[in-house]
């Protein structure tokens, strides 16, 4: 089984770890497959203006670099520790309330997406580029300090189809309506601190390889969510 | 009234006085120690400079107990397969298959297909050392005659199974050890521990050695040879010992043979410790020494001049003098950590060093604690620790299991 972490932040964005330092992280732990999710926040809202003005967010000038970047990184990554790294972004719409907030992954994206189109215009840029469209922390937290982003999980009858996998697990969270609509599922990281590290991954039955991933997300045949730890007792 | 403001002055004074006395005392000390490291990295220097490339390469067996994941534990398996050596295997112990540490030992066996590592998971309960129960394994199943014990968070250059081989040649040598040095710190909690590795530990094992001829055993890399190891029982003789690696040093010292300190020093990775890994390691280290040294390790508080300037300051409260005498002590101590951490190459940013006086208050009051309290918490297990680092399990019934059983329930909500 692959050991896989789907969604990770670097200091392209929020996360306070460098791209190289994360890979070798990642690396070092033993991790067959990571995908780095920088946001890319939507700009129609004052928290996603300061976001872009404070260089939180990934932008249209800067994509290209970022994929280079981690292109060169994965490169690196594969003849070190044979670890597959997966370009990719987390689509951010965050609003005051619950409701209308909503954050999406777009694993193997190349060609930068606004997060300020709206859904179906994204889902369907995401679809042309072969990305992975993953619906993540979907329903209710449990940390006091983040605002939950319901708003997909609310629109799920009109969205759902475009969705390939929804995150049944983020870090410490586990959202059992995902098992109850019997939606597909992964688990990730949501990685933005070393210590994030530990927590709830996905583990894949098939080939190392981008498509075959791809593929066994899609059918969700093959995957299993585990809480990853460092196996020592605190 | 004012006589007895006269002589209480009079005594704060002396108390000062004293005290200062013992931090510049403590200063003195640490200058030796720097002497010492320079010393020792000299000879390191000439030695390997002046030593032929010798035919002594017996081939050695690497044990590894592995538990859990280490800061950079890939690159530090890494290694070892990268050895400039002909003939070694590397015996990987775990306790059992879903040890994290696991999976990434078997990506370097995969990795390294040519060379001999093994993967050897026995949930070995011999005793209540968890390292010495993983070492066991490993030991009845090394083919070679030398065994070299190393730790999973050591990383090491290609030459360091040739250069730690090298002192066997003498037949009276009976174990082989090396200086660490902490390296690659992210976070405070490492950049406090790689402070401590590479200024008191580092200091204290190379002035003992130039200036008292006691080499002390660190367990992270030993060598010995597995006659002489059979010779005084094997591991299993040290299955309920704390301090394992000191013992086993007595031991082959005992025997008549010596116990070498090698040229080479080894890099031990701390990265992302937090506070409390590097409290409760310092704290567990401290005990081994009280057990071991009784009341002598009274004195270690010598060793650190900042945390005795310290005490002026709870006689006498801030005066000029007070803030005076531990700025200058902390700046001196700093200075000479630095020094040290020039002359191994630390590489460890210079601001680091600004950290060092706290990181010795720190260490000043584990120190205190380590003699007020018997017990040590070890890979999630707390034990009792008696004359010379025995362990034994905490008693769970009579009329003071009580406080074992609060500081566990206190330590589960620290998360410590």
């Amino acid at each position: 089984m692959l050991l896989c972490d789907f969604h990770i932040h670097t200091s392209y964005s929020d996360g306070s770890v460098e791209l190289r330092k994360t890979i070798d992280l990642f690396g070092q732990a033993g991790f067959d497959v990571i995908a780095i999710t920088d946001h890319v926040v939507s700009r129609e809202t004052t928290y996603g203006k300061l976001a872009n003005r404070f260089r939180f967010s990934i932008q249209e000038d800067n994509f290209d670099a970022y994929l280079e970047h981690i292109s060169e990184e994965g490169k690196r990554a594969w003849d070190r520790y044979e670890m597959l790294v997966l370009p990719g972004v987390e689509i951010t719409k965050n609003s005051f309330s619950s409701n209308q907030s909503a954050h999406v992954l777009l694993i193997d994206i190349k060609t930068f997406i606004s997060a300020s189109w709206d859904f179906e215009k994204i889902f369907l840029e995401a679809k042309k580029q072969n990305a992975l469209i993953v619906a993540c922390h979907p329903h209710h937290s449990s940390e006091l300090t983040v605002v939950d982003t319901l708003y997909l999980w609310n629109h799920r009858k009109k969205y759902a189809r475009y969705i390939d996998a929804w995150e049944i697990a983020n870090r410490d969270d586990v959202f059992n309506v995902i098992s109850l609509k019997k939606y597909p599922y992964i688990a990730g990281s949501d990685f933005h601190k070393v210590r994030h590290l530990y927590s709830w991954k996905t583990m894949l039955n098939c080939e190392k390889e981008i498509e075959a991933i791809k593929r066994c997300i899609r059918y969700n045949r093959g995957v299993a969510i585990t809480l990853f730890r460092n196996g020592v007792p605190f | 009234m004012e006589s007895h403001f006269k002589s209480r002055g009079r005594k704060g004074t002396d108390i000062f006085w004293v005290i200062s006395s013992l931090s510049i005392l403590g200063l003195i000390i640490c200058g030796l120690q720097i002497l010492a490291v320079r010393s020792f990295m000299r000879d390191g220097r000439q030695s390997r400079g002046t030593e032929n490339e010798t035919e002594f390469h017996p081939p050695i067996s690497i044990l590894k107990p592995l538990h859990g994941l280490d800061d950079h534990l890939y690159g530090n398996l890494e290694s070892f397969c990268l050895q400039d050596y002909p003939e070694y295997e590397i015996l990987c112990c775990f306790e059992d298959h879903n040890d994290p540490a696991y999976r990434v030992a078997q990506n370097i066996k995969n990795k390294f297909p040519k060379r001999s590592i093994s993967l050897i998971v026995e949930g070995k309960d011999a005793g209540l050392n968890p390292k010495v129960n993983r070492l066991i394994p490993g030991y009845q199943r090394a083919q070679y005659p030398y065994l070299l014990v190393s730790d999973s968070n050591v990383m090491v250059t290609p030459d360091y199974l040739k250069q730690i081989i090298r002192p066997m040649q003498d037949p009276h040598t009976g174990l082989v050890t090396n200086l660490i040095r902490g390296v690659g710190a992210k976070t405070i909690g490492s950049l406090f521990e790689n402070l401590h590795l590479n200024s008191f530990i580092l200091g204290n094992v190379c002035f003992l050695k130039k200036f008292f001829n006691i080499p002390c055993v660190i367990g992270k890399s030993m060598l010995l040879r597995r006659d002489d190891l059979e010779s005084i029982g094997g591991f299993e003789a040290f299955k309920d010992l704390l301090a394992e690696d000191h013992f086993i040093g007595e031991r082959i010292r005992k025997r008549g043979q010596k116990v070498i300190l090698s040229s080479s020093m080894v890099n031990n990775v701390n990265e992302y410790w937090g506070l409390n890994k590097f409290w409760n390691r310092h704290l567990r280290w401290g005990k081994i020494r009280w057990k071991v040294m009784g009341y002598k390790y009274i004195f270690e508080v010598m060793i650190n001049p900042v945390f005795l300037s310290f005490f002026s300051f709870i006689v006498e409260g801030p005066s000029s003098r007070v803030l005076m005498l531990i700025a200058s002590v902390g700046f001196i101590k700093g200075a000479g950590d630095y020094y040290i951490g020039k002359k191994i190459d630390a590489r460890l940013h210079p601001l680091g060093y600004l950290l060092s006086p706290i990181k010795d208050l720190l260490i000043g009051l584990i120190w205190f604690l380590s003699i007020a309290n018997d017990t040590v918490v070890w890979r999630g297990r707390r034990f009792l620790i008696k004359e010379n680092t025995v362990l034994s399990p905490c008693p769970k019934k009579g009329i003071w299991a009580w406080r074992y059983r609060v500081m566990d329930w206190t330590r589960s909500k620290l998360a410590w």
